[in-house]
């Protein structure tokens, strides 16, 4: 079972938006992420940066035919990280009582 | 850090919200089964009027058909919805949609052969063809409420 672990790193808003999508994924490009949550290039980059630096994702650069791509994982640090994060959430929420949304997704 | 309770479940929607974004991006689209159920039809009748020049054109025409589709899919691919998520439930709606319409295909082709029926194989393909464009669908919305379904974060 999952640790509880609040993850400050995660739970910025865009992150928290980035990180969720890459944990729906395998990998996802660059451009899906961006388009998804609305960013520019230079504040993903910023974002991605960060998740990097904190040893959340993986970034990699390759090119099919002559197009460069860009695409981005979740390292298996990051999943454990997130999936903290989300029992921390999800304890939280069990604290209070809280049942706003159906839950059929507990950790 | 001092979360309240409504904003950790303001959270947990943010992540689900995410996840169905990324799997809706993912399901094959709708356009695609119909395509195929076509593609498989002409190619099945035109092998079976047995002329040379129609089966090599069926045959043509089947193989750029299924290669454009199949293209056009791969280049809205984005992103790779995390395998996981499909699970043994998912993966067995997969098999038994596959192996229903080869069954069904199959056994009625030969059904209709021995019954002496002209173009058995053209006529089999009929009911497959439509298992196809309409069960298509029906398996992607069953897989996409399977998606949804597993543990936000424990599906490793």
């Amino acid at each position: 079972m999952t640790q509880p672990r609040f993850d400050e790193l995660i739970h910025a808003p865009t992150r928290l938006s980035i990180v969720s999508l890459l944990t729906a994924t395998d990998w996802a490009e660059f451009k899906f992420l961006r388009d998804q949550v609305g960013l520019t290039d230079s504040a993903l980059s910023k974002q991605l940066t960060t998740l990097e630096e904190a040893g959340y994702v993986d970034i990699r650069k390759s090119f099919i035919g002559k197009r460069p791509r860009t695409s981005v994982r979740l390292t298996p640090h990051g999943q454990q990280a997130f999936a903290g994060h989300v029992a921390a959430l999800q304890q939280i929420v069990a604290r209070a009582g809280l049942a706003v949304l159906p839950e059929s997704a507990q950790t | 850090m001092d979360v309240p309770p409504i904003d950790a479940e303001l959270a947990l929607a943010e992540v689900r919200a995410r996840r169905a974004q990324v799997i809706d991006a993912n399901l094959v689209p709708g356009w695609f089964w119909p395509s195929v159920a076509v593609l498989m039809l002409l190619f099945v009748a035109a092998v079976e009027t047995a002329v040379p020049w129609v089966v090599a054109t069926g045959s043509i025409l089947y193989a750029a058909g299924l290669a454009t589709t199949i293209v056009a899919m791969v280049r809205r691919s984005r992103a790779q919805v995390r395998t996981t998520l499909i699970g043994a439930h998912g993966a067995a709606a997969i098999a038994v949609f596959t192996l229903v319409l080869v069954a069904v295909g199959v056994g009625l082709g030969f059904t209709l052969e021995a019954l002496g029926v002209p173009a058995p194989a053209t006529i089999a393909c009929v009911p497959v063809a439509a298992g196809l464009a309409f069960g298509g669908p029906a398996l992607m919305a069953y897989l996409r409420r399977v998606m949804l379904s597993r543990p936000l974060a424990g599906t490793r």
